[in-house]
């Protein structure tokens, strides 16, 4: 949903596909509506009937609120409107919740006409416009803010990781270039070893992101946290097995809660063969979309009794999402249907509208997969094309499109 | 600079949708023969908390007092953001029971239950809907509109999603049945034979001799009901099978003639046929002149039909109901007018008063006609 997924170079496990589908063809399944049809008046007045998010608990969510309250008492001053955005931005960010970007897109709305060509302004426009997926129009914004702040790297590194998605690795490695002078030695590093890592250099990629992150010891948690998980993803894809586990347990240890982190780490032990590890890695984030995909994918393999019911609460989120158009969690949607609801012809349709827009390995690996298993090998070409123009390295990529040359692509 | 940092891998790694957008829910209920629409509708505790600060203690927790107390803030923010306007006049919106609570896979919602009183509903309501707009461009109003449907017709519910680049929407009527067409094209085609003054003289004046017969230069009764019906069903016949024909290939845009020649010919054949009556020349042979003129006036009812418009969908539906219309009223004309003929046949007054000077007003009225139509008067 945002412009890059944690996904970047994760390795795919297309056996999946083998063991779910024969047991999965026989799960067809009828729903109804997601809004349910008996209204209810609670008996009691001290009932409680919801519970706000982090109202009571989330500092950042207290602060937020009193901004509120000063903005409505001084609707003119721009950097309270930036600030209550970025603040928004940063809690749809953390929390995965898009009323948050919804808030945060509010409380810009009116700079579009008094402070157009404002840095700050600019910059978060541009956050908000590649959250929903309008890449080209968040390249102009960032763009902006980046001429208007130029010893500014944040506008930078978001074009490099909107490029990313759009497969772009020539723009995104510039934007690297021009970032790393103005950001944190690892931070520049970081970026570039991951756009090598995706076009054709993983072995580089790794020994350069592995030597930064020696050096930048005394980085912060969510910096050696991110780079560590990458290190893993790298690892995995270099098919050495116990150097990514290693530092997937490094990322852990910094102590951070990252859903990302975790989901990566799940994918991991799942194509492992270790489900239940996987399970008990996500007790309780069944509220988080992706995170509950994991637990419905690990839950099968696994035979546990509430696979079933992860699998219910993933339609029907994915039922609220089409049935009010949203069209950005398609990947999501093609990976849901191929592996828990096993129709290869729906998924297909997902993953080919996905891939017009989005870019990325895990967009490209979905693709495929869903071509392979909808015997509908050529539909998979364009990311056969990336394949082969990328020289993205990864074994389970490479024999992935064996199979779909053997079933009639074109390599 | 640690802040954006954050984000940066934050982007990097991407954002999980844990959680719905913002979304409230409309069913829009119309029924058929009422000019109300009953509203149903469901709004998230937590997006009406953001606007109205539900929760008073501020512990997170919105206890079902907190919000049964703002029933009526709810509510006015509500109807306030939410217009419904059919036939040029807003609707008004009034509550039709306490406000109560639904369960969604998000959450808790508010549910209003409201009726929208309308002027009209025959025409397409418009609705304008932006309810959270103003805090969240992402909000969406996913609305369910159920039209009203005849009896019988099953009631199908279309699905519409109000954003803020969509805030404005019409609410589409069902389109009609295949039935429905029919019966109000055959209303049409009934309607337009009775105030078609024009038609309905010249199949009187076709008509008026057929309960009599010229015996040596006079008109004397015909001796049984049988023998009017006779002639009537003929006249009748020819002059139906007649326009029909013409009706449908005009009504098809298979042959078209310009109006301005068919309405004067329409005026002249009803001077024709009224005239020999006074005479009584094509005696026996009315039918045949009936089927020739009606050739005409098949072109006339066809240009009254393309004043209304024909469903593209269904255009034969619609040209054979109208012409099924025609007809009845047509065959609604002749039983009123048979049996006064027949039994005022051997009058003085009929063979006069009616077949005679009534010929002559009818010639003389349609005379004036023809030059309105020729000479555009």
């Amino acid at each position: 949903m945002a412009a890059s997924r944690y996904t970047f170079g994760m390795p795919s496990y297309p056996s999946f596909k083998v063991i779910f589908l024969p047991v999965l063809a026989a799960v067809a399944v009828c729903f109804g509506t997601p809004t349910s049809a008996a209204p209810f008046t609670p008996t009691s007045d001290s009932e409680v009937v919801e519970r706000l998010p982090g109202r009571a608990s989330d500092p950042a969510i207290r602060r937020v609120d009193s901004l509120r309250k000063q903005l409505a008492a001084r609707p003119d001053d721009l950097a309270l409107r930036v600030e209550i955005a970025r603040r928004y931005f940063d809690l749809a960010m953390a929390q995965g919740d898009p009323r948050y970007v919804g808030y945060a897109s509010a409380a810009l709305a009116p700079l579009a006409k008094t402070n157009p060509d404002n840095a700050d302004y600019a910059m978060a426009r541009g956050l908000i416009q590649q959250f929903s997926h309008a890449f080209e129009p968040a390249l102009a914004s960032l763009a902006k803010a980046s001429a208007l702040n130029p010893t500014s790297a944040e506008p930078l590194l978001w074009r490099s990781a909107i490029y990313m998605v759009q497969a772009r690795y020539k723009e995104a490695a510039a934007e690297c270039t021009r970032a790393t002078p103005l950001a944190e030695p690892l931070v520049g590093a970081g970026c570039s070893a991951y756009v090598q890592a995706t076009s054709g250099q993983l072995d580089t990629a790794f020994e350069a992101l592995t030597t930064a992150v020696k050096v930048a010891a005394q980085a912060g948690p969510e910096l050696l946290l991110w780079q560590n998980t990458r290190l893993a993803e790298m690892a995995w894809r270099l098919q050495r097995f116990d150097a990514a586990e290693s530092y997937f347990k490094t990322a852990l240890r910094q102590g951070v809660t990252d859903q990302f982190l975790l989901g990566a780490y799940a994918d991991f032990l799942i194509a492992r063969q270790r489900p239940l590890e996987a399970i008990k890695l996500l007790t309780d984030w069944e509220r988080s979309d992706i995170l509950l995909l994991r637990l419905a994918l690990a839950g099968r393999v696994a035979k546990d009794p509430r696979a079933d019911d992860w699998a219910k609460q993933l339609r029907e989120r994915f039922q609220a999402a089409n049935q009010r158009g949203d069209r950005l969690h398609e990947q999501e949607a093609a990976r849901f249907e191929l592996d828990i609801e096993g129709n290869a012809v729906k998924a297909l349709g997902l993953a080919s509208k996905n891939y017009a827009l989005q870019k990325e390995p895990r967009d490209a690996e979905i693709l495929m997969r869903a071509a392979l298993a909808a015997r509908q090998p050529k539909d998979a070409q364009p990311a056969m094309d990336w394949l082969r123009n990328s020289g993205y390295q990864d074994p389970s990529f490479a024999q992935l499109a064996a199979q779909l040359v053997a079933a009639g692509a074109t390599k | 600079m640690k802040r954006w940092l954050v984000l940066f891998l934050l982007l990097l790694q991407g954002v999980a949708w844990a959680h719905k957008p913002s979304d409230s829910y409309l069913t829009l209920r119309a029924a058929e023969g009422s000019n109300d629409i009953s509203v149903r509708w469901d709004i998230a505790l937590r997006d009406l908390d953001y606007v109205l600060q539900l929760d008073r203690d501020g512990n997170g927790d919105l206890s079902w007092g907190e919000v049964r107390q703002r029933a009526d803030d709810i509510t006015r923010l509500a109807t306030s953001r939410l217009a419904l306007t059919a036939a040029g006049k807003p609707c008004g919106l009034a509550t039709t029971s306490p406000m109560q609570l639904d369960k969604h896979s998000d959450g808790t919602y508010a549910v209003l239950s409201l009726m929208a009183q309308c002027a009209a509903v025959a025409s397409p309501v418009k609705a304008s809907y932006s309810l959270f707009f103003d805090v969240d461009p992402s909000h969406r109003g996913l609305v369910q509109w159920i039209a009203p449907t005849a009896k019988g017709v099953a009631e199908a519910a279309q699905a519409l999603i109000f954003s803020t680049e969509s805030a404005d929407q019409t609410l589409a009527l069902q389109p009609p049945s295949a039935w429905q067409t029919f019966s109000q094209y055959v209303v049409e085609g009934v309607w337009h034979i009775w105030i078609g003054y024009d038609h309905i003289l010249f199949l009187l004046a076709l008509l008026l001799p057929a309960v009599v017969r010229r015996e040596a230069g006079q008109w004397v009764p015909v001796p049984s009901l049988m023998a009017a019906v006779k002639d009537v069903v003929k006249v009748v016949t020819a002059f139906t099978l007649a326009h029909s024909i013409t009706l449908s290939l005009a009504g098809l845009q298979i042959i078209s003639l310009p109006s301005r020649l068919v309405e004067s010919v329409i005026a002249a054949s009803v001077i024709v046929a009224a005239l020999n009556n006074l005479r009584g020349t094509v005696e026996g042979k009315r039918w045949l002149m009936a089927f020739g003129f009606g050739l005409i006036h098949g072109f006339g009812f066809a240009s009254v039909l393309a004043d209304l418009g024909l469903p593209q969908g269904a255009l034969v539906l619609a040209l054979v109901g109208f012409n099924v219309g025609v007809e009845l009223g047509q065959l609604a004309i002749v039983a009123v007018f048979l049996p006064l003929a027949f039994w005022l046949r051997a009058t003085r007054f009929y063979r006069v008063g009616l077949l005679f000077a009534g010929s002559i007003v009818v010639a003389l009225l349609a005379s004036w006609w023809l030059a309105q139509r020729l000479f555009d008067l």
